[in-house]
C-alpha cells in the first residue's frame, strides 16, 4: 500500500513543448511559436472568467508578457504527475500529451485573472453588449445564432461557484485533463472529479429549469 | 473502497474523456456506463456543444505578437549560447541574440581590417537563421535596379543612333580613318563602318 508521500518510480515522460520551451530560451524570438500555439487556449479561458472582450485580451496579454520575462526560471517538471497527488494513479493513466509548460502557463493566467477578479469586484465594469442583453453592431447572423445557442450554456457556467466555473473551463474549452487541472488549480485530482461532478449535475439543473 | 459520490464522480471523468476522444475521432457517440447518471449525461453534452472555444482579433493576435517580439529582444537568451569572442558589431535582423558584444576596436571607434575580417568572420560563424538577412536583399535590388538602368540607357542610345543612314555613317568612317595613323587607324576605321552598317 502506498502511503500519500511515497512516489511511484516510473520512467520520466518528456514535456511535449521541450522544443518550443528550449528554443525559446536560447532565442526570446523563438517565445512565438508558444504564444501562437496557446493565444486561443489562453484568452478562451480568460474569456469565460471575466466574460469581458477587452478584460480578457488585456488578461492574455499580461499572461504572455509574465510568461515570456518568466521563460528562464520556468523548470520542466517530467515527473510532475508522480507527486503526491499522483500517487494512486496508475503511471497508464498520465496523459502521454501533458503539457507542464501549459500547466505552468495556466498557473499564470489563473493568477492574472484572479487578480483582474479582485480590481473588478472593487471596481466593477461591464461591457455595454453584456450589460444590455444587446448583439454587438458588427455581429453577422451566424455569429448571433451561435451566440443564443451558446447562451444557455454560458449563463449556467456563469452562475456556477468560483472553482467549478473554473474547473469547467479547463476542461471543456482547454480540454485538459483532471491531473493538468489539478496542477492548474492546486488540488486534488479526487477533489478536482468531484468538483466536476457536481458541477455538471449542478448545470443539469439549471438548463432543466430554464427549459421548464 | 470509494465512497458513492467518488464512484459516480470517476464515472462521469471516464465519459468526459471517451467524450473528447470521440470528438478527436470524429465519431458521434461516446461510449457511456450505462450507471451514469443521467443529468449529467446531459449536462456534458451541453457543455461541450456550448462552450467553444474563442480566438482574439486577427488585430489583438498580431499587436501582441509585436509586442512580445519587442519584448523579447530586450529579454536576453542564455548566456552560453553567445559567441564567446566575438569582435566587431552586427546588426542583428532576428534575434538579439545574434548582437555580438563590442570589440575593443567599437570602443575606441576606428575600424581596422582585422575587425573587419573578424566581423566577416563571426557572421560566417552564426547560424543561417541568426545571420542578419536585409543586406543581401537590399544588394540584390541596387544590382538588378543599376542593370536595368544601363539597358534603357544602350536602347535610348541605340535608338537615336539607328536615324543615321549608311551614307553618313560610311562618310564619318572615312573621315576618322583620315584622323587616325595610316593602317591600324585605317582598318580600324572600316571594321567600325561595318558594325555600324550590319547593326
Amino acid at each position: 500500500m502506498f502511503s500519500n508521500t511515497e512516489k511511484i518510480a516510473r520512467p520520466a515522460r518528456l514535456d511535449r513543448d521541450r522544443g518550443l520551451v528550449d528554443a525559446a530560451r536560447r532565442d526570446p524570438a523563438c517565445f512565438d511559436a508558444l504564444y501562437r500555439k496557446y493565444l486561443a487556449q489562453v484568452y478562451s479561458y480568460a474569456f469565460y472568467e471575466l466574460r469581458d472582450h477587452h478584460a480578457a485580451e488585456d488578461a492574455t496579454e499580461r499572461v504572455f508578457m509574465q510568461a515570456l520575462t518568466g521563460l528562464p526560471r520556468f523548470e520542466e517538471r517530467a515527473d510532475s504527475f508522480a507527486d503526491v497527488r499522483g500517487a494512486q494513479k496508475a503511471a497508464d493513466e498520465i496523459p502521454a500529451d501533458a503539457s507542464t509548460f501549459r500547466i505552468w502557463l495556466f498557473r499564470i493566467a489563473r493568477n492574472v485573472v484572479s487578480n483582474e477578479r479582485r480590481r473588478d469586484r472593487r471596481r466593477p465594469v461591464a461591457s455595454l453588449e453584456h450589460a444590455t442583453g444587446l448583439a454587438a453592431a458588427d455581429d453577422t447572423f451566424e455569429t448571433a445564432a451561435a451566440r443564443e445557442a451558446g447562451s444557455a450554456a454560458w449563463q449556467a457556467v456563469a452562475r456556477l461557484p468560483e472553482d467549478r466555473r473554473r474547473a469547467v473551463v479547463l476542461r471543456f474549452v482547454d480540454e485538459m485533463s483532471t491531473a493538468e487541472i489539478a496542477e492548474v488549480m492546486g488540488r486534488s485530482e479526487g477533489a478536482i472529479r468531484v468538483l466536476l461532478h457536481r458541477a455538471l449535475r449542478s448545470v443539469a439543473a439549471d438548463l432543466r429549469a430554464r427549459l421548464s | 473502497m470509494l465512497g458513492g459520490s467518488s464512484r459516480d464522480a470517476r464515472r462521469t471523468e471516464r465519459y468526459l474523456d471517451g467524450l473528447m476522444d470521440a470528438e478527436e475521432r470524429g465519431a458521434t457517440e461516446a461510449p457511456m456506463d450505462l450507471d451514469l447518471d443521467r443529468a449529467v449525461l446531459y449536462a456534458a453534452r451541453e457543455l461541450r456543444a456550448g462552450l467553444v472555444r474563442v480566438h482574439p482579433s486577427f488585430r489583438f493576435e498580431e499587436g501582441l505578437a509585436a509586442r512580445l517580439a519587442q519584448a523579447a529582444g530586450a529579454t536576453p537568451g542564455t548566456p552560453n549560447e553567445q559567441p564567446a569572442q566575438v569582435f566587431g558589431s552586427i546588426a542583428p535582423f532576428r534575434s538579439r541574440r545574434a548582437i555580438a558584444p563590442a570589440g575593443p576596436a567599437a570602443h575606441s571607434g576606428r575600424t581596422t581590417a582585422r575587425d573587419a575580417l573578424a566581423t566577416l568572420a563571426a557572421s560566417r560563424r552564426l547560424s543561417l537563421t541568426s545571420r542578419p538577412s536585409r543586406p543581401l536583399v537590399v544588394g540584390g535590388v541596387g544590382v538588378a535596379s543599376a542593370a536595368i538602368s544601363i539597358g534603357a540607357v544602350y536602347v535610348a542610345w541605340r535608338w537615336s543612333r539607328a536615324s543615321q543612314t549608311p551614307m553618313v555613317r560610311a562618310a564619318r568612317a572615312a573621315r576618322f580613318g583620315r584622323a587616325y595613323a595610316p593602317g591600324h587607324g585605317r582598318r580600324a576605321a572600316v571594321l567600325h563602318g561595318i558594325l555600324g552598317v550590319m547593326s
